[in-house]
């Protein structure tokens, strides 16, 4: 880590369930020790950072996220129908000077409202989710939560990571959602350093070279947590050599741990497991080096 | 007739209760994988890539350097964030990760610098599985932005291959976004799986109030009970609360994840621990056929009328 600014930790997987928001929430947890530590929920379509944190207090009122979306001013349209056309969405009827706006599916990106030659269009804010900073004794939460039934969550993402970096904090550790698609890769990009989390199973194997080349891709540096180490019989640890990708953590699988994170417990009295989330915490943040980021 | 898995949280069971539920069903039915950022149904059912066709997502945009005469308008139009000034040369470039492909920036450019461009974006697949059953799966290339697109492409295939009378079985993807959205159109059942656990049963909430406000309707799994007592009856008294029937539990078992390795499904387990999918699984049957009855009367009255 160089200079004063932020180092920011994104934990992804690709397949779901592998165990992202334990272990983001463990790495914060021994972060907050001796760093200021913001843990940034970004699985905005299914946050569940706040669930293990029952104390937390929200720190701030809730922000609505808002998507500014076009609106047709009657009576100025000459039915040129140049914003159908433009519009990459799908978003706009446009039949002899009626234009309909299908405001669900509108990504707000204005091209529409640009081009208009008769500005036959202006603009109203649409609320597609929420961001909300929480405190949970010296540890900050942000948690980035879409709307249900919206289907904008690139928008909420980008907008808290926004939010984030606005918090003063030498650490921010990110919880990302699973797959390899816009709303990962939103949450991965201007990161740092990527912890992958995977489990011994061919549907995390299969899954996790999808994002070993996603993170490649961004040219970033990451490792390999195997968690529930036992649980199946495939080989993480072969698939991360020949990716040249190092295994900066194991997490064994059992019954108790299993059980404890089914009630969504922290399992901070859990010596052995914490002893490994300050190694992977040390690896990350060693590596971390926010001077080198390729879009300042 | 359609049936799809959804289950808001990731790994709570969906691949592999569709997996069993094909199994159940035999040779006749059509699977598809929707969940084409994370495609395990390949491995789920052992298959052989019969048809492979490359997916076009359309045009993307880059900047030419030589013609940049670096105005910073792109940037300005750029509501995403994705135009960025690169610091060595002062020129701007698009950073594909971030870019929606809006177009916006084409029309800003004062200088005709912004360019199109085709790329494969996936690879859809028509496959042979070791039952005999057609499974319809895509893979997105990482980064890419069009998972709903591709989920449709899916979809469409699945129809067109089962015809009327084959049962489709859809395996949804996690969240409750644009590609769940997408694999859940025109499906007539969804089974939600909804894990025993407190961010399982928080996923599921969202996922449930989702499939009311598009009315669709549903029956639920419960997974991986008996690790913790509260959450099995928090599950539970969820589903109660909303009306949601259970079709049926199946209890945390290592020996599920056994039988997958030697590449069968959760129906093929001897004893008790086979017997609750597969009895769960069966339930699910059952409401399909009232679905398929109703829907025979529903178009036998439109006839006589």
């Amino acid at each position: 880590m160089s200079g004063s600014q932020t180092a920011v930790i994104a934990v992804a997987s690709g397949k779901g369930g592998t165990g992202k928001t334990t272990i983001a929430a463990h790495l914060a947890l021994a972060s907050a020790i001796s760093h200021a530590t913001l843990l940034v929920d970004l699985d905005v379509e299914a946050p569940d950072v706040l669930g293990y944190f029952p104390f937390a207090k929200p720190a701030e009122d809730r922000g609505a996220v808002m998507v500014a979306i076009p609106r047709f001013v009657e009576g100025q349209c000459t039915g040129c129908g140049l914003c159908a056309k433009s519009c990459r969405f799908g978003a706009i009827l446009a039949i002899g000077g009626v234009v309909t706006i299908d405001e669900r599916i509108c990504k707000g990106c204005g091209r529409c409202v640009a081009l208009c030659p008769a500005k036959a269009f202006d603009e109203v804010g649409f609320e597609v989710g929420a961001t909300r900073l929480y405190r949970s004794s010296s540890l900050g939460i942000l948690e980035g939560r879409m709307a249900v039934g919206d289907i904008r969550s690139i928008s909420v993402i980008e907008a808290t990571k926004n939010k984030a970096k606005k918090e003063l904090a030498r650490v921010h550790i990110r919880d990302c959602p699973p797959g390899v698609s816009c709303p990962a890769t939103h949450a991965i990009e201007g990161a740092d350093y990527v912890v992958l989390v995977a489990e011994p199973t061919e549907f995390s194997l299969h899954d996790l070279s999808a994002t070993v080349e996603l993170v490649k891709g961004l040219g970033l540096p990451g490792g390999v947590v195997v968690n529930k180490d036992g649980f199946g019989k495939a080989d993480i640890d072969l698939l991360c050599e020949a990716w040249g990708l190092p295994v900066i953590g194991r997490v064994a699988f059992n019954q108790a741990r299993a059980a404890s994170g089914a009630a969504g417990r922290l399992w901070e009295d859990d010596r052995a497991f914490m002893k490994e989330i300050d190694r992977v915490l040390a690896i990350a943040l060693g590596v971390c080096d926010p001077a080198k980021r390729a879009y300042p | 007739m359609t049936v799809a898995f959804a289950s808001g949280k990731g790994g709570a069971g969906k691949t592999s209760l569709s997996a069993a539920l094909a199994a159940l069903i035999g040779s006749t039915c059509v699977v598809a994988d929707c969940d084409v950022d994370a495609a395990n149904g390949a491995i789920a059912l052992g298959a052989i890539a019969c048809v492979i066709e490359p997916y076009s997502a359309g045009p993307g945009f880059r900047i030419d350097p030589g013609a940049c005469a670096v105005c910073g308008l792109c940037a300005q139009a750029c509501r995403f964030g994705a135009i960025k000034r690169i610091p060595d040369t002062g020129h701007y470039m698009i950073v594909p990760e971030l870019c929606e492909r809006c177009g916006a920036c084409l029309d800003a450019c004062s200088s005709n610098a912004v360019a199109t461009y085709e790329k494969e974006a996936g690879r859809l697949f028509v496959s042979n599985t070791r039952r005999g059953m057609t499974l319809v799966h895509a893979e997105l290339a990482p980064g890419e932005d069009t998972s709903g697109k591709l989920v449709r492409k899916v979809r469409e295939r699945a129809d067109v291959l089962a015809g009327e009378a084959a049962l489709i079985v859809v395996d949804a993807p996690p969240g409750i976004g644009c590609p769940l959205i997408a694999s859940l159109s025109g499906s007539d059942l969804v089974v939600i799986v909804m894990e025993a656990s407190a961010s399982g049963i928080r996923d599921a909430s969202r996922l449930i109030e989702l499939l009311t406000k598009m009315k669709r309707n549903s029956v639920a799994i419960i997974n991986k009970t008996g690790l913790d007592a509260d959450m099995d009856a928090r599950a539970r008294n969820t589903l109660i609360n909303v009306g949601i029937p259970v079709a049926g539990e199946v209890p945390f078992d290592p020996a599920l994840r056994s039988i997958e390795e030697s590449g069968r499904t959760w129906i093929d387990l001897e004893g008790n621990a086979g017997e609750k999918p597969r009895n769960a699984l069966r339930a699910v049957l059952g409401v399909v056929d009232g679905l398929t009855r109703k829907n025979q009367d529903t178009a036998g009255k439109k006839e006589r009328v």
